[in-house]
């Protein structure tokens, strides 16, 4: 029964190269072809279902040996990346579920999209996502999970720029994917410190693997920082705001019922690494449960659906990282699989409440908070944690790119010299000539000293360079020169220093300095 | 047809070089562009045969061995031969002159019959490049490439400073050239002087006879920096970057491409500076490692601050480069099959998106994203591409850019901590100079008329992008096949490095505890 791992993530990865090709070439276009795109999507989210569940019948069954290897994907001296994958216990209820709620909200998708000017493409794009999470949970290592990871948010990017020409969704999409980047980063680092403490990167021999505190504390944090990137705990947790950019089923599958809960999930699959990293649990409970604090706070302010919504997400997998972080794994699996089925319904049926609440105004916040002033605004302004973001992050960086790319344009091309365009050269030696006859008529001071050779050369240099600082300086003494150069030199000292003590470059000066040290 | 005895090697060298007189001496325009492109598709397949030709369980060796007298008073032969490192370069060589020939081929309308002559030349140059096995003959293939780039740039470039462009190339690069030509000058002196030889008799410029009989170490630190030098600059690394985005933007786009695509600096430093030098490269390999990081970030803070599509690239080409040279200062086996997989995927990559500004040109006669913006709902198929293309640039997994960043980033991680951190960095940033310019040009409303009554990409430049497209596909999800061609050719490499009788007495890995 393992086999049938490989082709739970296989068929809709079918299904999307079949739509996407068929789209290119134009075959499938319009409405008239509708009914084509979704009963292909259909067809194999609701096979890659079916097999889930007999998977997991099986694997209740005790008939699943636990582990499918499928020969390699990379190899490199003794980094070596096999293609295999887990067919027992948590992973494959997951996919059981998530095959599940996908094929639900593929259903739903498929009247509520009709007609929709980028039909093909949502389907497209579902399709494809559908894979990458079936992949993510299945995969037996981490650069598999790592692939579907990373595929997931490239689709979670392309459905929040849906209405690709609404400037606000473009821009959300462009911020929510480079915030996720972070979290990737963290992965990749994870994977490296994986490979290189653990000696391998399958999840089962990483989680028997023999690590020191410091190295499962290393490891932990960085699956860590991924973990609560995509599954938007603090300080990440505005992008889930942001993402509600996109249409309603891609808001359930991404946000409310599937790719969100990744992070717990990747947590929960690496809890035999957090156990032995007793900071690692710590820090995930205090994330957890400040997260949870937060969301609740913010969201009692929220008079929208959709962002009610988002905050309660966000605050329920708070809770579901403090129980991993008190080490009630099972507690935190429950949880996660309860809260994927409810908030799934409760996104897809968001719609048709914002319908039907349409004369029945949304009850007005509660007095408790509206009482105390600093905690409306703050709850208000969501802790002004975008802005805080933006203050320390986005702009020092765009103000570092600034000035680096007008250094790069001002000083380091002027350095390496910009040749004089071929149109302002001299064309002739009749040129030539003339210019270097008529320079010397109107040059006051005529080369007196002119040497031959090296030294004949490097003495009269110096004795130019003498003759002008004797000229400038000592013979007409304080002139206006000096003061003239003087105060320039002061000038860009003084915009040098200015500058220089930054916070932006304080903070790249030390974090350089940490680099060198580590 | 072709046995044993064949000379393969040469004739790839020749062939385009004779097809170059070929279309410059034919009188009809349309035979001048016809043989052009018969000629390159020929090239592509003796080099594809090549690749066949090579045997991929000795990749460590040279194969395809060539030898004729070249300068016999200075010792100086035409020695040419490929191993695991360079053999994909020849198929890489001539698909991209494909490319570029058919991306040109309305879009060049004055002096057609020297333009393609000219990049028929730079193959034949450029492949000759890869697979030079003598010092000299490599310095000679290195300075022939000068010319056609230099009237490439200056004759065919887009911008208003193409002349200056095209000048400040050339200068940049016969400065590079100077410390290449003492390096090897000293390196061919070295065994004479040992063995006692005559001079002009005793020179060597035989690769592998310098390879096997190392310089003494107090010359190897200054070989090792002179090389270094002399590649930085065509690579190019900070701050000797500056002709790349001066290039892009004022030169064709189809001659950027293959300065972009063919990454030869970074050659040249895992063909000569490293193994050259191998004591000397052990113990500045941190040099290396700070170079690469310092490009790396500088390269993408710079790119996030373009909104021209041309000048984006040139900088993201720099940082990638960064990241290349990260991974080869490792020293280690990830690192370096890595860089050579990286190497690869440049010529698909980079020159597949620098082919595609180059059409976005032609439509409007900019890349400015003040000038674009809404791309996306009317040219979908080009943005498709794009996107193919850019998800590739910053490594994302299914496409071939994934695989090699990983095993660059590992390296980097196993071996100095705080350059893989760096090189993390820069893969965040990629993400965000690369998305922050597509939100501008390709999404949001449409504001300029020309963009409204554009044409999607036309037959011809769907199946010019769809070749790369593919390939980017295929080695994403099987990267084994060009990892096993290099594998024995990394090893070979490192441990011509790594397992040098030390003659001070075990102080091997000095580079690692340097940082």
């Amino acid at each position: 029964m393992d086999a049938l791992a490989v082709l739970i993530p296989l068929l809709p990865f079918i299904a999307a190269a079949l739509i996407g090709v068929g789209q290119f070439s134009g075959i499938l276009q319009g409405e008239a072809s509708e009914t084509v795109t979704a009963t292909i999507a259909n067809w194999a989210i609701s096979m890659a279902c079916l097999l889930a569940l007999v998977l997991l019948g099986a694997d209740w069954q005790g008939k699943n040996k636990g582990s499918l290897g499928l020969g390699h994907w990379l190899n490199s001296d003794t980094l070596d990346i096999p293609v295999n994958f887990i067919t027992t216990g948590f992973n494959v209820v997951l996919a059981a579920l998530f095959a599940l709620l996908l094929v639900l909200i593929l259903r739903f998708a498929v009247n509520y999209m009709h007609r929709e000017a980028g039909f093909h493409r949502f389907f497209f794009i579902f399709s494809l996502f559908a894979s990458a999470m079936l992949l993510l949970v299945l995969s037996g290592n981490a650069v598999g999970t790592f692939f579907g990871w990373e595929i997931a948010g490239v689709c979670s990017y392309l459905l929040i720029a849906y209405a690709y020409n609404r400037p606000i969704a473009a821009m959300n999409a462009t911020r929510i994917f480079v915030t996720n980047r972070i979290g990737d980063a963290g992965f990749i680092l994870g994977i490296g410190l994986s490979y290189s403490w653990g000696g391998s990167v399958s999840w089962q021999q990483l989680n028997a693997a023999q690590l020191s505190t410091g190295e499962a504390t290393g490891i932990a944090l960085s699956f860590m920082i991924a973990a609560f990137a995509k599954s938007a705990q603090l300080p990440f947790t505005p992008w889930l705001a942001r993402a509600m950019e996109g249409p309603t089923p891609s808001s359930a599958a991404f946000y409310g019922a599937v790719m969100i809960h990744a992070g717990v999930f990747l947590v929960c699959l690496l809890a035999p690494v957090f156990e032995q990293a007793p900071f690692a649990m710590a820090i995930l409970a205090v994330i957890g449960g400040a997260t949870a604090l937060y969301s609740f706070i913010v969201g009692l302010t929220q008079t929208d659906v959709k962002s009610s919504l988002v905050f309660a997400t966000s605050g329920q997998l708070g809770l579901m990282f403090l129980a991993c972080g008190l080490g009630y794994w099972q507690l935190a699996a429950w949880h996660l699989c309860a809260h994927a089925i409810v908030r799934c319904y409760q996104f897809l049926t968001a719609p048709s409440l914002m319908h039907n609440v349409l004369d029945n105004p949304i009850k007005p916040v509660t007095p408790a908070v509206t009482a105390l002033r600093w905690a409306y605004i703050a709850s208000l302004q969501r802790f002004w944690l975008d802005q805080i973001t933006d203050w320390t992050l986005v702009r020092p960086i765009r103000r570092l790119a600034q000035d680096l790319s007008y250094f790069d344009d001002h000083v380091v091309d002027h350095i390496m010299g910009v040749p004089l365009s071929t149109i302002s050269s001299l064309a002739s030696l009749a040129q030539v000539k003339e210019q270097t006859l008529a320079a010397r008529i109107d040059k006051d001071d005529s080369h007196f000293a002119l040497g031959t050779g090296i030294a004949g050369k490097l003495t009269e240099w110096v004795a130019a360079i003498m003759h002008w600082f004797e000229d400038r300086f000592v013979l007409r003494g304080i002139g206006k020169d000096v003061l003239h150069y003087g105060r320039k030199l002061g000038h860009a000292a003084n915009k040098f220093e200015l500058l220089i003590l930054r916070p932006r470059y304080l903070v790249l000066f030390v974090f350089i300095t940490l680099l060198m040290v580590f | 047809m072709i046995g044993d005895g064949f000379p393969l090697l040469s004739t790839v060298i020749l062939l385009p070089l004779l097809g170059a007189i070929a279309v410059g001496l034919s009188r009809n325009l349309h035979w001048a562009k016809v043989i052009a492109v018969a000629v390159a598709i020929i090239e592509l397949l003796l080099t594809v045969m090549v690749r066949w030709a090579f045997d991929p369980a000795n990749s460590g060796t040279f194969q395809l061995l060539e030898r004729y007298a070249w300068i016999p008073s200075l010792n100086s032969e035409f020695l040419v031969g490929v191993d695991g490192i360079s053999v994909l370069f020849l198929p890489m060589t001539a698909l991209l002159t494909l490319m570029a020939i058919s991306a040109s081929w309305t879009a060049v309308q004055h002096l057609q019959r020297l333009h393609f002559a000219l990049l028929l030349a730079l193959e034949g140059i450029t492949i000759g490049v890869f697979s030079a096995l003598d010092t000299m003959l490599f310095f000679l293939f290195w300075e022939l490439t000068l010319p056609p780039i230099f009237f490439l740039i200056g004759l065919w470039g887009i911008g208003p400073k193409r002349r200056g462009a095209a000048m400040k190339y050339t200068l940049f690069m016969l400065f590079g050239g100077v410390p290449l030509l003492f390096a090897f000058i000293i390196l061919a002196l070295n065994p004479a002087q040992a063995m006692d030889g005559a001079i002009p008799y005793g020179l060597c410029f035989n690769l592998e006879t310098l390879l096997a009989s190392p310089l003494p170490d107090n010359l190897q630190a200054l070989v090792f920096l002179l090389l270094l030098l002399g590649f930085a600059v065509k690579a190019p690394l900070i701050p000797f970057h500056t002709w790349l985005p001066t290039a892009a933007m004022e030169g064709p786009a189809q001659l950027t491409a293959l300065l972009m695509g063919l990454k030869l600096g970074i050659y040249g430093l895992l063909r000569f500076a490293l193994p050259l030098a191998p004591s000397a490269a052990l113990e500045y390999s941190w040099v290396l490692g700070i170079l690469g990081a310092i490009t790396l970030i500088y390269g993408g803070l710079i790119a996030l601050q373009q909104s021209n599509l041309r000048r984006l690239l040139a900088y993201a080409s720099i940082s990638h480069v960064g990241l290349v040279i990260i991974g080869i200062s490792s020293l280690t086996m990830q690192g370096i099959q890595g860089a050579i997989l990286q190497l690869f995927n440049f010529a698909l990559i980079a020159s597949s998106l620098m082919l595609l500004a180059g059409f976005i040109q032609q439509r409007f006669a900019s890349t400015e994203a003040i000038h674009l913006g809404g791309l996306a709902k009317t040219m979908p198929r080009l943005t498709c591409f794009y996107f193919l293309f850019v998800l590739a640039s910053i490594g994302v997994p299914g496409t071939n850019g994934f695989p090699a960043e990983l095993l660059l980033i590992i390296g980097a991680l196993t071996a100095h901590p705080g350059l893989g951190i760096a090189a993390l960095a820069g893969a965040v940033l990629g993400a965000a100079y690369m998305f922050a310019f597509t939100r501008r040009a390709f999404f949001g409303p449409i504001t300029q008329s020309a963009v409204l009554h554009a044409q999607d990409l036309r037959p011809r430049e769907l199946a010019l992008l769809g070749v790369p497209a593919l390939l980017v596909l295929a080695f994403g999800f099987f990267p084994e096949g060009v990892l096993d061609l290099n594998r024995g050719a990394a090893e070979a490499w490192l441990s011509h490095l790594l397992d040098q009788p030390s003659i001070d007495g075990g102080a091997m890995p000095a580079g690692e505890d340097a940082l």
